[in-house]
Order: C-alpha cells, then sequence, then structure tokens
C-alpha cells in the first residue's frame, strides 16, 4: 500500500518544541559539541571507541526529551542505501582497511570478492557512526529552531567577517535552505496525490522498468522545480519590498547570551573528544 | 433521492497525520457520509475542519484505519489488495490549485497523460482529449498544440481538469478547485460542470467555502465541524438553518440572509431561497401585495 505521507519518515530538521536540557542551551553550545563530536566519531575506527561514542550520543538524547523511537525512525527511509553501501564494503573493501592492533586475516576469498576481518569491522563501524551522526544531527535539528540555528552560525562565523567571509548571507541561506525541506516535501506530496489521481501509478509495486520509472519522476520534478522557483522569486519580492540589504548594522530582537550550562556543556564535550582523539590508536579493540 | 446501494459510504471515519511522531494531528473524528450516484453533494466547514482529508478517503489517497469504513464501488479500501487505479479512473479528484500538476510541454499531452496511462489506443486518446476539453470549454484545435505554461491561470486550471475528465470518471471530486479563478472563470467553470452533471449523470462532490456557488451547484450538504459530520440535509434545509451554521463559523448565501433578514423585519417572505432570481421573485411577491 502507497503512503504519501513523507513527513512521517522526515525526522531530520523538525523542530519539536520542548523545555529540556538541549533546548535551553545556546546554539553556539549546540553546533560546537556537535562539531567536536563529529571529529572524534570521524577518527576513531576501533570497536570500543564508537560503542562509547554510541552511548554518550545516546545519553545526549535522554538529556533532550526527544523520544528514541522518533528519531530512530529517521532511520527508515535511509536504510536501503546503508545496506547496499555495507555490502560494497563487505565485499570489496577487504584490502583497502586494515585496522589497529590487529593484523589482517581472510575470512573469504572469491575472485574480486575479498572479505577480512577489516572489513567487516568496517561494515559494523560504519553502521554505528551512522547512528551516531544520526542522532547528532537529529538532536541538533530537533531541539533549535532554523532562526535560533541561523543565528548561532552567523555569530560563530563573524570573526572571519575581517577576512570578507559573508556571515550574515551564508546563515540566511542555510536558514532558507533548512526552511524549504518541509515546504517542498508537503508540496511533493500534493502533486503526487494529484498525478495518482489522475492515473500516474506511483508506487506501484512490480515492473522495474528504467524508462517508466524516469517517465515517473519527470511527472513529479517539472511541477515540483516551477513551484520551487515560484516561491523563490516570490522571497525575493518580499524581501525587496521590505527593502532587505543583509547583515550589516542590523540588530535583533533576541540576543544570545551564554550561561554557566553552556560553558559546562562545551568544557565536558571538549575534553571528552580530545581524549577520543588523542587514544584513538589504543582502544584495545 | 434514491434508495439504491450508495456508491460511497463513510462510516465512523478517523485519520491523524503524521502518526506515532510527536507532532501527530488527529484530522477526522468520526465521519459518516453516504453518496449516491448521479447526485451533487456539497461538503461545507471551517479550515481545518477535515473536509480535504475526508474526500482523499474516496480514491484511496488515504486509506481508512480501524474502526472506520469507506467503500468505493463495493470496494472496501482498507483491503490493500483493493486496485486503486481503477478506483481513481472512476473517481477523479480535482485539488486546489490543480495547474500545480501540469508538466507536458503541449496542453494536448498534458491531458492525455491519464489515458495514456491505461494503454488506450491513439484514436481513443485523442478522442478523450477532445471531449475532456470541450468539456471544460477549451477548443480542442486551438489548445492542444499550445505550450502549457504559455496559458493564462483561468485556462490552466481548465486544462487541468480536462486532465482528470479525459479518464471519463464517474464521480468528479472538486476540492476548492475554483478558489482563486477570477469570478466569471468561476461562474462557466461551475456551469459547466452542472452541465455535466445534469446532462451526463456525472456525480458530484463539491468542497468550496463559498456558498453562493454551494447553493447553485448541490442538491444536498454535509456540514463538518472538528473531524466530525455535524449537519446533512437538502441544500434548502442546510441553509435554512443560518443560527446553526453561526455555530460552526459558517454562513449562508448572501441572497437566502436578506430573506432571513426581510422575514426579521415582519415581511412574509419564504427564507429558503437559494438564489438570486428566486430572490427577486419573493420580493416582487411582497412588493405586488
Amino acid at each position: 500500500m502507497e503512503d504519501f505521507e513523507f513527513l512521517r519518515n522526515i525526522t531530520i530538521g523538525q523542530y519539536l518544541p520542548g523545555n529540556s536540557l538541549a533546548h535551553r542551551l545556546d546554539p553556539r553550545t549546540k553546533i560546537t559539541v556537535m562539531l567536536l563530536m563529529t571529529l572524534a566519531i570521524t577518527f576513531n575506527i576501533s570497536y570500543l571507541s564508537n560503542i562509547i561514542l554510541l552511548l554518550v550520543c545516546l545519553l545526549f538524547v535522554l538529556l533532550s526529551s526527544i523520544s528514541l523511537k522518533y528519531i530512530l525512525s529517521g532511520v527508515k527511509p535511509a536504510l536501503g542505501f546503508i545496506i547496499v553501501l555495507a555490502i560494497l564494503q563487505l565485499l570489496f573493501y577487504g584490502d583497502a582497511f586494515v585496522p589497529y592492533n590487529t593484523a589482517s586475516r581472510t575470512i573469504f576469498r572469491w575472485g574480486w570478492i575479498h572479505i577480512t576481518n577489516g572489513s567487516v569491522q568496517l561494515v559494523i563501524v560504519s553502521s554505528l557512526r551512522f547512528l551516531e551522526l544520526l542522532f547528532l544531527t537529529s538532536l541538533l535539528t530537533n531541539t533549535t529552531t532554523t532562526s535560533e540555528l541561523a543565528h548561532g552560525i552567523e555569530d560563530m562565523l563573524s570573526p572571519f567577517s575581517k577576512i570578507g567571509l559573508p556571515g550574515h548571507e551564508l546563515s540566511l541561506v542555510v536558514t532558507i535552505a533548512l526552511r524549504f525541506v518541509p515546504i517542498l516535501a508537503e508540496q511533493l506530496e500534493i502533486i503526487m496525490k494529484a498525478q495518482a489521481s489522475r492515473g500516474a501509478d506511483l508506487g506501484a509495486k512490480g515492473k522495474l522498468q528504467l524508462i517508466q520509472t524516469t517517465r515517473q519522476v519527470v511527472v513529479l520534478v517539472v511541477p515540483l522545480f516551477i513551484d520551487a522557483l515560484r516561491r523563490a522569486e516570490d522571497l525575493i519580492l518580499a524581501m525587496e519590498a521590505r527593502c532587505y540589504v543583509g547583515g550589516r548594522g542590523r540588530t535583533r530582537l533576541s540576543r544570545l547570551h551564554l550561561t554557566g550550562k553552556d560553558y559546562g556543556a562545551m568544557a565536558v564535550v571538549l575534553v571528552f573528544a580530545v581524549f577520543m582523539l588523542a587514544y584513538r590508536a589504543r582502544f584495545p579493540f | 433521492m434514491n434508495n439504491r446501494e450508495p456508491i460511497i459510504q463513510v462510516n465512523d471515519l478517523h485519520h491523524t497525520y503524521l502518526r506515532e511522531t510527536p507532532l501527530e494531528v488527529t484530522a477526522l473524528r468520526g465521519v459518516n457520509m453516504e453518496i449516491h450516484a448521479g447526485e451533487a453533494v456539497g461538503i461545507i466547514g471551517r479550515t481545518g475542519a477535515g473536509k480535504s482529508t475526508v474526500v482523499q478517503h474516496f480514491n484511496g489517497l488515504i486509506r481508512p484505519r480501524q474502526p472506520g469504513r469507506v467503500i468505493v464501488y463495493g470496494h472496501d479500501m482498507s483491503d490493500p489488495n483493493v486496485d486503486v487505479r481503477a478506483i481513481r479512473q472512476k473517481v477523479g479528484l480535482v485539488f486546489q490549485y490543480p495547474e500545480q500538476q501540469l508538466f507536458e510541454r503541449l496542453v494536448g499531452d498534458d491531458i492525455a497523460f491519464g489515458p495514456r496511462k491505461l494503454g488506450l489506443p491513439f484514436e481513443e486518446i485523442r478522442e478523450r482529449v477532445r471531449e475532456a476539453m470541450e468539456m471544460v470549454g477549451l477548443g480542442f484545435e486551438e489548445f492542444k498544440d499550445r505550450f502549457t505554461f504559455s496559458l493564462s491561470g483561468g485556462e490552466m486550471r481548465k486544462a487541468a481538469i480536462a486532465g482528470v475528465l479525459a479518464l471519463r470518471p464517474q464521480v468528479l471530486i472538486l476540492d476548492e478547485s475554483t478558489s482563486g479563478v477570477d469570478p466569471r472563470g468561476r461562474k462557466d467553470l461551475l456551469s459547466r460542470i452542472d452541465y455535466l452533471h445534469r446532462h451526463h449523470g456525472l456525480t458530484v462532490i463539491f468542497v468550496s467555502p463559498n456558498m453562493e456557488d454551494m447553493a447553485g451547484l448541490v442538491e444536498r450538504i454535509y456540514v463538518m465541524d472538528g473531524g466530525r459530520t455535524v449537519m446533512s440535509g437538502s441544500t434548502r434545509e442546510i441553509f435554512s438553518q443560518p443560527e446553526k451554521l453561526a455555530e460552526y463559523g459558517l454562513g449562508v448565501p448572501q441572497v437566502t440572509e436578506v430573506m432571513h433578514e426581510l422575514k426579521a423585519r415582519g415581511e412574509e417572505v419564504d427564507t429558503t431561497v437559494l438564489t438570486v432570481a428566486e430572490a427577486e421573485e419573493e420580493i416582487w411577491k411582497i412588493l405586488n401585495s
């Protein structure tokens, strides 16, 4: 049975109002924490370190009021992609990756296919990393409104304005992009329903014919692009009509303030991330 | 009203959007409706009353969940094996701003999308496109080779409706499909749909916030509020209860309101009039007496 309700599956980028610790932290703190954790995750490839990182990410989830079930449901749309990636890594990455502290052992070899303990580790660690990153990005966007996020990015980029980096404009681009995701998802849903109402067999099972599938995409993409361009044009007009000129000399209604909680959170995560990075080669397995 | 089996039957329908997420919204909390072949039925209610959600159940865009039941042409829509494409061919649904669904370069090709999907022979497709275009008032020879996106807003709207009519549906659902069109274009469109209803036996389900349009087109009305059907009856019955409608944030056609006002001032008039012509007759009656 086809289901046209996409927003049920898109959990990243959806702000959920609340009053938990994660909601109250300054957006700059949350972005810093996210960056530090992402660094730690990308440089750690051992089983133990990734289990620790996953537990820490789970702890973050507990500190927010977001339900774990909701965040995990965000895996669903990406599941096919993850499985394909895992199979490719398992079969073809045997020679490319040698884990720390252990010698490479061949588990299975047949023609091009070469499975080693290294490729098994790569698959498992990649899946763990995916979960960790999903938790982090979901948490950041679920507990922070887009305007908070934009202010945070703008503030963090402001030191670079001396070398000509347009911080305000960049943060505006990010805000608009994020804001348009749910709008376009909703629009796509309406277009899919309209096309299905006049005979398009969207979501119909069976024949996997490339040409037919491509035509199905045209039926959706053309109206969606027209709509997106029209919305962009409307937005430009609306901004022009209000004499929008960018960030220079602009003041804000709500100013960001770092509190003791923010400094505490950043310090704890900084120590943790430095530890994980410094000891990344010394985990026993 | 006839006593035959209804073609669409809705029993105790409930629906929740974004179910099982923190953002879930309950749209329907118990809807009951029956639609018979050849009727013109209106659904009114303020924004968020659940009108669009209900009609999307009629062609299987949303499937009913327990305990709700939707039976369309004898098929229980909760059955995952129902051939929804066959149902959608019989029950055509036109959305608000249907011109957003256009995608082909030429008008004729766009209208032919549905019939082509049915795998019909070329001549048959051409015939259906011609018929559908004439129905909405777009000349076949004049418009079939025009660029879709060079049409005016009203013409695009007509082309989009023709795209649904080309499937030769037995039921046509218009979900606020006339909003945003200029008054003359809207009147033209409505009179064409009225013609299809009267002369081709098309069953029409009309969702509109405009009470005047409603009064001119439909025979029967369902009033929805807070996801429930709260009133139902003939158009005259419904519009003769302005106080009750006001409770649900709804009004009556302006001419009907005038008649209620006259009656309140002690004039002996019929308050069930729905159109300007009927009102004129009533007012002449008072003036002549």
